[in-house]
């Protein structure tokens, strides 16, 4: 016993007097099996990893299939009422302002992507390696992918490069000009094509084509017709593209990744997913929302009847171009056609119904994701096709006054469509090709206002206001409330 | 008066007999209400040893010299009592209650008598927490102890509260330090811990709860489970109640005859097709009245206590059974509970405290409070459709995609929860003298969490976001592994164990002294050092067999070739490292000082600001003890001051670290590739939050019967850590991704409590105890991040406006939306208001122009402003307990005033079932100013404005209870000590204007708080109970 009392009073007292440098060693506790941000880019599996975390977030790119697509003539915004997704309402009817959940998400989605991107090019020192450029190439490529989406929307936008910024700096970032980030996006396409393979290693990796084709949009989008013209015509002599015979099978899971595609935003629907965090996805979100509300009949599968396409544009094809009906579902005329028609049934949302769905990008069955099935489509977002190459390229070559050049670009889209040459008289006929090429795509409002037609076809249009988003007004206030808004907002 | 002079003849004659003679002397001890006191030490004065009172307060005592001894009679809580023998043999003693004021309380590392007490600290007694009859001692506490605000966060069994002491400090954490017997608990881990196991629960409320540092700014409370008494025969106790729950409030929706009409009109009003050819739909389904049940809850207890010369043992047994008044046993909270208190004597200086606390709790839930929850999907069901369709399926009320059938929803939903937790105390007290002891200690916390999610393959109806199957035929939807490779998915199970150890050892030496009669020094001085580890392992199985929760284990999957199975893990540690030191100094016990130091080194922070030093400064004047207080009714006065530093560390570990645990993953080749991305940014700076808080407080006693204390405090928090909303450009808003844990904006709370407390015990057969308490506070944001107006909170409705914030001058989450005035009842009225709503119609909002400008803008704040907040103004407790005879009832009010609620529970979809109050809606002109008109175009009237913001205000009978105690002579006879009986009923009426379930509405998040989502509502509870002791 006496042993025991003087043991106990010994070991208090020890503790009792514990000594700093102990005290030190015992709180300074490391995150168990946990990787640092700081030691980070070790290997080349590191850097492998983190470029796969900045690929990650194109997958945000379903919201420019919505938005380029809702703002426009194209489509309106659907869905189950005008309470469903009011944002994408307020952008249909073009009363959109600086309180927007869809416009922040692309504010905020497309930052973190670059944002990733910079966080390997500030770590691209660390260590050498085989391989190491290409993957210095595919994190500028995605960085100048993030930034156009941003510049697009937005104008002037805060440049940010190779490095990560804090709390305290974000305070003191004022806007750029949109001619400085149109640089820098230049400036890395450039040094991007001239590392990245023409052939992706594995699908759904940016290649060479891939980045000359955007620097090609980048240089349209400037009005530099020339460089867009030099570039465009690299990326067709190249050879590696080349259209596929049938536009109708062009949207299919099954004929992704083929030898039109340029650059796909990958999609899987492998994994399950649930509303609350879209982003946090691997399936394509925008095909569930705008498949057939409540539907339950053949070929298709349910959806929100989100974003669904005007008569105006049904109108504007021909009757001859087989292209309308790959756009565009005309649901009642579907419905006839099948041999129960009495039994398939479907519901108008009270967000609007026009008869008419996104026929390229719809929730189809046997190409349906793990619950909510909704919200994992497997199907790509294809966000550049040859065709697209083609038409930018006939519009430069066309505004270069190489008008014959321009035609025979029309005209070979065109023809793998199944219609009849046009000659191309006016560079009107060129916007018109592109609606009819390339519409549900997510293009045609950014197309309008590029090509500054956006008031002649978009209701409620103001010109000088809406050829630019708002800066979401929460983002405006975090940063100190420094920036200027964009004009007429 | 013969029979008296008789009586003390016989005395005398006694005494003269009985001289030098040893004897034994009998006799009962009993308490002012002429109950026997169980327990009382009674001993020969200048004799160590002594004897105790049985469970009738009888005690028995061999005297040697009955003439010239002098009994002492000591119980813990009372009077001492020093009685001449005289030479009696047989001796009744009543023992009178300590006032307040000599109550011993627990100030950490050390009790003092209250007397004594410079901070401000309230004591609640157990009987008064295990009288409530609720499975958690939070709900409990409710209303007990002023300047804590306790608010319900879920109705539902097992469901928490959350705990503010003096109000809200900071935008995260703001539980309180809860230590029981000295073991850290948190706020979901109170469930482990049944409530009649408890003495007793003491709140440190002010900045002498500084003696725990870092950990202390929002408050710590203390409780302690029951012990044993030296020298007494072991006492049985056997307790229970059994009751019947319902709801306690059910809401006034639209019949089905009047949803046709609206929806009527609605669709009309919209241009659209009227969905209703037939309106004469009679009342319909009364959801409610399926998704309501009542249900069973019992508790039993059962304990024996007692000790011998230098041993004292209290060893219970408890079993807890709680169904939900929704979902039943589907909601379900169950306890059962074991605890050992033991004390000895090793040696004449050495004593053991060994406390062991084991505890297994299981909870099944279903959805509450959010979109999607039960009771959301049961206010917004369709009253036209029934429950069933006529061949047996669940109806599915297909026409909006995020209300699904409740009743089907209760039935798919499994969801369980177990925990077996041990806590545990050895505690070695080594007396060198009568001065100084010292103190060493090891505390263990040991708790296995086991989680399990069920989820067959359900079918809701055509696009219903909650389908798991794909198709009403309940086919599983297959998954293509690889071209041409398809499985089935199948139901999945989710599992989840994980493991949380604490550990905590104490060194502390306690010195006490008196010297010159007057002058006394107590010190305190000690290390703590605390280690929590926590690890889990969690897994997801497809392909349960049958669909069947009778295989719902991962062991059961026939995933083939384990594939779509998938796991996750994770593991943390946390360490404290504190050393703390004490010093009090009182002369003639009229004026004392205090004064505490501590210096906590915290794991949470980087090395930039690991170590922290909290200072607390107290004294105290016992101004009733001066000559020159002369004041006859005031028996006890006592003025308080205290100010001082304490911390708080609550924010996730390693949150100064950036860490790449954000989602980084893309499809390349077809295949799920996993990267890694940034999850949250690093903050090396990052330091704990410091609370500066300044207390004064008076004690008074009137007339002996009237205790009341109050208490004035002024509580800053500076620092406050938190990850709010910050700008996208630094890029952390991706998947997994979160804002950084920074140090910025402060808050002040101010407030007054009042405490009184009296107590009648005039006659033999009558007594009353009345305790009354109010508290105001006013919460204040004095200072937000820098470059930032505000901090948006909770949001409106489905994807809609930010309805609660963060910003300076205003209480913490005030509500901020479009004051509205009325409606629009004419279109000319729209004209002439001067005012342009754009979109206005007739019979819409009429919004409240703010800034004057002559436009209501709709795309930035400036037409919002202040509409309320979650915080109450004033809040009251009120509990009675009267006694007369053998009757006993009792009481307790709980009131809270001037907070409010945003109403949030509605869907705002065409088809969604509306409140009764949409029968009054508007029309045409004049019909109504109150409602506005139902349409299906777009309005501005679903906007967050003051239409959708309640008065939350309530008064709630939270418990009353009448009891019957049998005569102690008829039942000594079948030699039981007592017996009591009693009906009791909890939340038996509610005073209140709020629409929604239940009006008592916490949220553990300072930005969510009053914001309804369908509330699960508190049960309005009846109950019996018995109370036996042999």
């Amino acid at each position: 016993m006496r042993l025991f009392q003087k043991s106990l009073i010994l070991t208090g007292l020890i503790i009792l007097s514990l000594s700093q440098t102990a005290c030190d060693k015992f709180l300074s506790v490391d995150p168990p099996y946990t990787q640092d941000v700081e030691n980070f880019f070790q290997t080349p599996e590191d850097f492998d990893r983190a470029l796969t975390g900045a690929y990650d977030m194109l997958q945000a790119s379903f919201l420019t299939m919505w938005i380029g697509e809702i703002a426009s003539d194209n489509a309106i915004a659907g869905g189950e009422s005008v309470n469903d997704s009011p944002g994408l309402h307020q952008i249909d009817n073009m009363t959109h302002g600086g309180v927007n959940v869809e416009l922040r998400n692309v504010f905020r989605w497309n930052y973190t992507g670059l944002t990733r991107a910079n966080y390997i090019l500030e770590n691209k020192d660390n260590i050498d390696f085989p391989g190491k450029a290409h993957i210095i190439a595919e994190a500028k490529f995605l960085r100048a992918y993030y930034y156009f989406e941003l510049v697009k929307y937005f104008g002037d936008v805060p440049l940010i490069i190779d490095k990560r910024i804090g709390i305290e700096e974000a305070l003191q970032i004022a806007r750029s000009p949109k001619a400085e980030v149109y640089a820098q996006i230049e400036k890395d396409l450039k040094d991007a094509s001239e590392v990245l393979n023409p052939v992706a290693s594995q699908k759904g990796r940016a290649t060479k084509g891939a980045a000359l084709s955007f620097l090609g949009k980048v240089y349209l989008y400037q009005n530099k017709f020339t460089e867009a013209a030099a570039t465009l015509d690299e990326v067709i002599a190249s050879g590696s593209y080349s259209l596929t015979p049938s536009y109708v099978d062009l949207f299919s899971v099954a004929n992704e990744n083929n030898s039109e595609t340029v650059f796909d935003v990958q999609y899987t629907g492998l994994e399950g997913g649930s509303y609350g965090c879209l982003i946090c996805l691997e399936g394509n979100a925008a095909v569930g929302f705008q498949g057939i509300r409540q539907y339950n009949g053949p070929v298709y599968g349910d959806g929100n009847s989100y974003n669904l396409p005007t008569q105006e544009l049904y109108d504007a094809f021909s009757s001859i171009d087989g292209r309308r009906a790959a756009t565009i579902l005309d649901i009642d005329a579907f419905i006839a056609t099948q041999p129960n028609p009495a039994s398939i049934t479907y519901a108008v949302g009270a967000g609007g119904h026009t008869g008419f769905y996104n026929n390229k990008y719809i929730k189809r069955q046997g190409e349906i994701g793990l619950p909510d099935n909704d919200l994992t489509s497997p199907v790509n977002y294809r966000v550049m096709r040859y065709s697209d190459v083609l038409l930018m390229a006939a519009e430069a070559h066309y505004q270069l006054g190489q008008t014959s050049t321009a035609q025979q670009l029309v005209n070979q889209v065109r023809g793998r469509a199944g219609v009849p040459g046009i000659p191309v008289n006016s560079i009107e006929v060129i916007y018109k090709e592109r609606r009819f090429e390339l519409s549900g795509e997510g293009l045609r409002f950014f197309d309008l206002v590029r090509t500054g037609q956006a008031a002649t076809y978009i209701d409620g249009f103001v010109t000088g206001k809406h050829e630019l988003f708002p800066i979401p007004q929460v983002e405006i206030d975090l940063t100190g409330g420094n920036w200027s808004q964009n004009p007429g907002y | 008066m013969i029979k008296k002079l008789f009586i003390q003849l016989l005395f005398i004659g006694i005494s003269g007999f009985a001289f030098s003679q040893e004897m034994s002397v009998t006799g009962f001890v009993k308490s002012e209400q002429n109950v026997g006191l169980p327990f009382v030490k009674v001993q020969v004065k200048g004799v160590t040893t002594g004897v105790t009172t049985d469970g009738t307060g009888f005690y028995r005592l061999k005297v040697s010299d009955a003439a010239n001894s002098t009994l002492l009679f000591s119980l813990t809580g009372y009077e001492k009592q020093e009685v001449k023998l005289n030479g009696r043999s047989t001796l009744d003693i009543i023992l009178v209650e300590l006032v307040n004021n000599q109550q011993e309380v627990i100030v950490g590392y050390g009790t003092a008598k209250s007397k004594e007490v410079t901070g401000a600290t309230s004591k609640v007694n157990g009987e008064n927490i295990e009288k409530m009859s609720v499975a958690r001692v939070d709900q409990a506490l409710q209303g007990q102890v002023a300047g804590v605000n306790i608010a319900t966060n879920s109705g539902s069994p097992g469901g928490s509260s959350n705990i503010r002491i003096r109000g809200l400090s900071t935008f995260g954490d703001n539980d309180p330090l809860i230590l029981v017997d000295g073991v850290v608990y948190d706020s979901e881990g109170l469930n482990a811990l049944n409530p009649s196991d408890i003495k007793s629960i003491n709140v440190l409320k002010d900045a002498t709860a500084g003696i725990y540092g870092v950990r202390a700014a929002n408050g710590v409370i203390i409780v302690e489970t029951k012990k044993g008494n030296i020298n007494s025969k072991p006492q049985v106790e056997y307790n229970a109640y059994w009751g019947q729950q319902q709801t306690s409030r059910k809401l006034d929706l639209l019949s089905a005859q009047e949803y046709a009409v609206i929806k009527n009109e609605m669709f009309a009003m919209g241009g659209q097709d009227m969905p209703f050819n037939n309106t004469n739909l009679g009342i319909g389904t009364p959801w409610q009245d399926s998704v309501f049940q009542t249900a069973p809850i019992q508790s039993h207890n059962l304990s024996i206590s007692g000790g011998t010369m230098n041993t004292r043992y209290s060893i219970a047994l408890g079993y807890f059974n709680q169904d939900g008044i929704v979902g039943g046993p589907k909601s379900n909270f169950s306890r059962y509970n074991a605890r050992l208190n033991f004390s000895t004597d090793m040696s004449s200086k050495l004593k053991l405290n060994s406390v062991l606390l084991y505890s297994n709790d299981a909870r099944s839930t279903l959805p509450e409070n959010g979109i999607g929850s039960v009771l959301y999907n049961t206010i917004n069901a369709f009253p036209n459709v029934p429950i069933r369709k006529p061949n047996g399926q669940f109806s599915y009320m297909e026409e909006v995609s995020d209300i699904i059938n409740p009743i089907a929803q209760m039935q798919n939903q499994y969801n369980w929860n177990t925990a077996n937790k041990i806590v545990g105390k050895e505690e070695f007290i080594y007396e060198f003298n009568d001065h100084l002891s010292f103190t060493n200690r090891v505390n263990y916390n040991v708790a296995f969490v086991d989680g399990k999610v069920f989820s067959p393959l359900v079918w809701y109806g055509d696009g219903k976001y909650a389908n798991t199957a794909i198709n009403d035929d309940l086919e599983s939807p297959t998954v293509e592994l690889a071209p041409g490779v398809e499985i089935n998915r199948g139901a999945a199970v989710y599992e989840e164990r994980s493991t949380f150890v604490d550990l905590t050892y104490e060194s502390f030496l306690n010195y006490e002294k008196t010297f010159a009669e007057n002058h006394k020094i107590k010190g305190t001085a000690g290390v703590s050092i605390f280690q929590r580890e926590g690890s889990s392992l969690n897994g997801t199985a497809f392909g349960i067999p049958n669909n069947s929760v009778a295989y719902a284990d991962i062991s059961a999957n026939t995933a083939q070739g384990g594939y779509l199975n998938n796991v996750g893990s994770w593991e943390f540690t946390e360490r404290l490292v504190s050393s703390f030191l004490r010093a009090e100094y009182s002369f003639k016990e009229k004026y004392m000082f205090s004064g505490i130091v501590r210096r906590d080194g915290s794991s949470k922070f980087g090395a930039n600001s690991r170590y922290g030093i909290f200072p607390t400064a107290s004294a105290g004047w016992l101004l009733s003890e001066e000559s020159f207080f002369k004041v006859k009714f005031i028996d006890y006065a006592k003025l308080r001051i205290s100010y001082g530093v304490s911390g708080n560390d609550q924010i996730p570990n390693f949150a100064y670290r950036g860490l790449l645990n954000g989602e980084g993953v893309y499809v390349f080749d077809d295949l799920i590739t996993q990267g890694v991305a940034i999850g949250r940014p690093s903050n090396p700076d990052l330091k704990w939050e410091t609370t500066r808080q300044l207390n004064i407080g008076a004690d008074f006693t009137f007339w002996k019967k009237l205790d009341f204390t109050t208490n004035y405090f002024i509580k800053n928090t500076f620092d406050l850590l938190f990850q709010p909303d910050v700008t996208a450009i630094i890029g952390s808003y991706g998947p997994g991704g979160y804002p950084p844990v920074i140090n910025a904006g402060n808050v002040s709370n101010k407030g007054v409590e009042l405490e009184f407390a009296y107590h009648l015990r005039k006659k033999k057969d009558f007594s009353t105890d009345l305790n009354f308490n109010v508290t105001t506070i006013t919460n204040k944001v004095t200072k937000v991040p820098d470059g930032v107006d505000y901090i948006p909170g909770a949001g409106f409705s489905v994807g809609g406006d930010i309805a609660t914030r963060f910003q300076e001058g205003y209480e913490i989450g005030y509500f901020f939306g479009y004051e509205t005035a009325g409606i629009y009842q004419t279109q000319a009225e729209i004209d002439a208001s001067g005012v342009v709503q754009d979109g206005a119609k007739p019979g819409d909002l009429i919004f409240v122009d703010q800034n004057g400008d002559g436009v209501i803008n709709f795309n930035n704040d400036s037409d919002k402003t202040y509409l309320g907040s979650a915080i109450p103004d004033f809040t009251f407790g009120f509990s009675f307990n009267v006694r007369y005879k053998a009757f006993d009832l009792s009481g307790m009010l709980y009131s809270a005033i001037g907070q409010e609620i945003i109403r949030n529970y509605e869907r705002q979809q065409p088809y969604a079932n509306q409140l009764g109050y949409m029968v009054d809606r508007w029309t045409g002109e004049g019909s109504t100013n109150e409602n506005p008109r139902v349409t299906t175009e777009s309005t501005r009237n679903n906007l967050f404005s003051s239409y959708y913001v309640e008065d939350g205000s309530f008064a709630r009978l939270k418990n009353v209870q009448l009891g019957y105690s049998f005569s102690a002579a008829k039942l000594k006879k079948i030699k039981v000590d007592s017996f009591r009986i009693y009906l009791s009923a909890n939340n038996l009426f509610t005073l209140t204007r709020y629409q929604g379930f239940d009006p008592d509405l916490g949220s553990s998040g300072a930005l969510s708080a009053g914001v309804d989502y369908g509330f699960y509502p508190q049960a309005k509870t009846f109950m019996g109970g018995v109370q036996l002791k042999f």
